[in-house]
């Protein structure tokens, strides 16, 4: 509809700044000429602010319940600030028992160094370390292991540089996708697997499992329970693998999974020998 | 008659017990609470949508209120704050939880009332202003309660909102629209 030049749908995007009180004139004047022409727009303005003027005098809702008691629980649940934990007693720790804890973890990287070192020099092909030059020189076989930065890294050392395996092929690119388990003390990335795998692991668990339990008595009860609670869920995962890899020895994911969850151990098992005494 | 009412909304004794219970005195706390929570709850189930939601984000807000307390400078009245802390809260909620909440919640409540009016001659099925509020889409109606019905300004809207003020308008006048088609059916 048209009226004093203005059709509806100019007076309809003219509409939220009449109702603001922000229109500008003469459109203002022209805008009420029309209201005074069209019933339609009239009709529309007076519902829009109808529903203004009963949304400002809406009453206040009453919730149905007393919520006060959920409040007051919130409120009342103890927050401890840190700075305002109690000062504990520090417990006095010999500096023997952390030089010992020390040696214990350099050892046994030194130990595993050792004996992934004699695996290799026996010619045993299922250990490897993927070097740039493996890669260049045969490229199509080691692609397969380009999506684990750790086994690019380059071997230290001039008997790592090229495995046999490396040179023959074949499991190179297999060996290469295989979780590393890293020594702390040196940057050297060995990839391990089968059942020599299993002995540099098992050893290395058993040293740390012992001196996480000679030092059981120094930490906190709740993070011993953690780390326990943890240990428990690899160790299932690792049985789980095993189960696994027995029906299916040849498969690269169940060995994977394995070597990961052996390798999240000794990691947890480190991290927890390395753990400061609770104060 | 505004200011008789607005004269109930904002206690004169606030101020004692606000000092109060930011030293840490629950009694103090809970005379804030009894005094507040309406108008708190208003504005959480309301820019919510929801009755049921908006229970939860009033407790929200007056946990959060405890928290803050001790901030509070009094530059403004004690309500124009917890006012603010309550918006700054109900936008702040988890939109997924919101959505969730607001239409587990919303179905307890409007599903008796959908039943009803499915059973209802289709000339009584009128909406009122409260239920139509509560059906409008998210960001519509938190304009709209923000601005219609709590009285906040588009700058002010537009700057808890994160958006613009001419973002602000166009809400809101679609809000407008929708509800008047609402409460015409």
């Amino acid at each position: 509809m048209t009226n004093s030049n203005m059709t509806c749908e100019a007076f309809d995007a003219a509409l939220p700044d009449y109702l603001e009180g922000t229109l500008a004139e003469p459109l203002r004047t022209t805008v009420a000429k029309h209201l005074s022409e069209c019933v339609r727009c009239a009709s529309l303005v007076r519902d829009l602010e109808k529903i203004q003027k009963d949304a400002a005098a809406l009453p206040d809702l009453v919730p149905a319940r007393d919520l006060w008691q959920g409040i007051e629980a919130r409120i009342a649940a103890p927050v401890i600030p840190l700075a305002a934990r109690p000062d504990r007693q520090r417990r006095f720790v010999p500096a023997w028992m952390g030089v010992a804890a020390a040696a214990l973890i350099v050892s046994t990287a030194g130990i595993t160094y050792l004996l992934t070192a004699h695996a290799f020099q026996n010619g045993n092909s299922t250990i490897a370390t993927l070097t740039p030059s493996a890669t260049q020189s045969n490229p199509a076989q080691t692609s397969g292991g380009s999506d684990n930065g750790a086994a690019q890294t380059p071997a230290t050392t001039p008997s790592e540089a090229v495995a046999p395996a490396a040179q023959s092929g074949g499991t190179v690119s297999r060996v290469a996708r295989t979780a590393p388990l890293e020594t702390r003390a040196g940057t050297q990335t060995r990839l391990v697997r089968g059942e020599q795998s299993e002995v540099v692991y098992g050893r290395e668990i058993d040293m740390l499992q012992k001196i996480l339990t000679d030092r059981k008595s120094q930490l906190d009860s709740s993070t011993v329970a953690i780390i326990e609670r943890n240990l428990r869920i690899i160790d299932a995962a690792i049985e789980q693998s095993k189960t696994a890899l027995a029906k299916d020895p040849a498969s690269r994911l169940l060995t994977d999974q394995l070597t990961h969850a052996l390798d999240k151990k000794v990691e947890l098992l480190r991290t927890a020998a390395l753990l400061p005494a609770s104060t | 008659m505004a200011a008789v009412s607005n004269a109930v909304r904002v206690p004169m004794g606030d101020s004692a017990d606000v000092a109060l219970a930011a030293a840490g005195d629950r009694q103090a706390f809970e005379r804030l609470y009894r005094t507040h929570a309406n108008r708190v709850y208003s504005i959480c189930a309301r820019m919510s949508g929801s009755r049921v939601r908006g229970e939860e984000l009033t407790q929200d807000v007056f946990v959060r209120t405890w928290e803050k307390l001790p901030q509070f400078r009094g530059d403004s009245a004690f309500s124009t704050w917890l006012h603010r802390l309550a918006v700054n809260v109900v936008l702040n909620a988890r939109k997924s939880e919101g959505k969730q909440a607001s239409r587990t919640e919303e179905s307890d409540v409007e599903d008796d009332r959908r039943d009803e009016m499915s059973r209802a001659p289709l000339h009584i099925e009128r909406m009122d202003l409260k239920n139509a509020i509560a059906n409008l889409p998210d960001g519509a109606r938190k304009v709209f309660v923000l601005h219609d019905v709590e009285g906040y300004k588009h700058e002010e809207i537009a700057e808890m909102m994160g958006i613009t003020s001419g973002g602000s308008k166009a809400q809101l006048h679609r809000a407008r629209l929708l509800l008047r088609e609402a409460l015409e059916r």
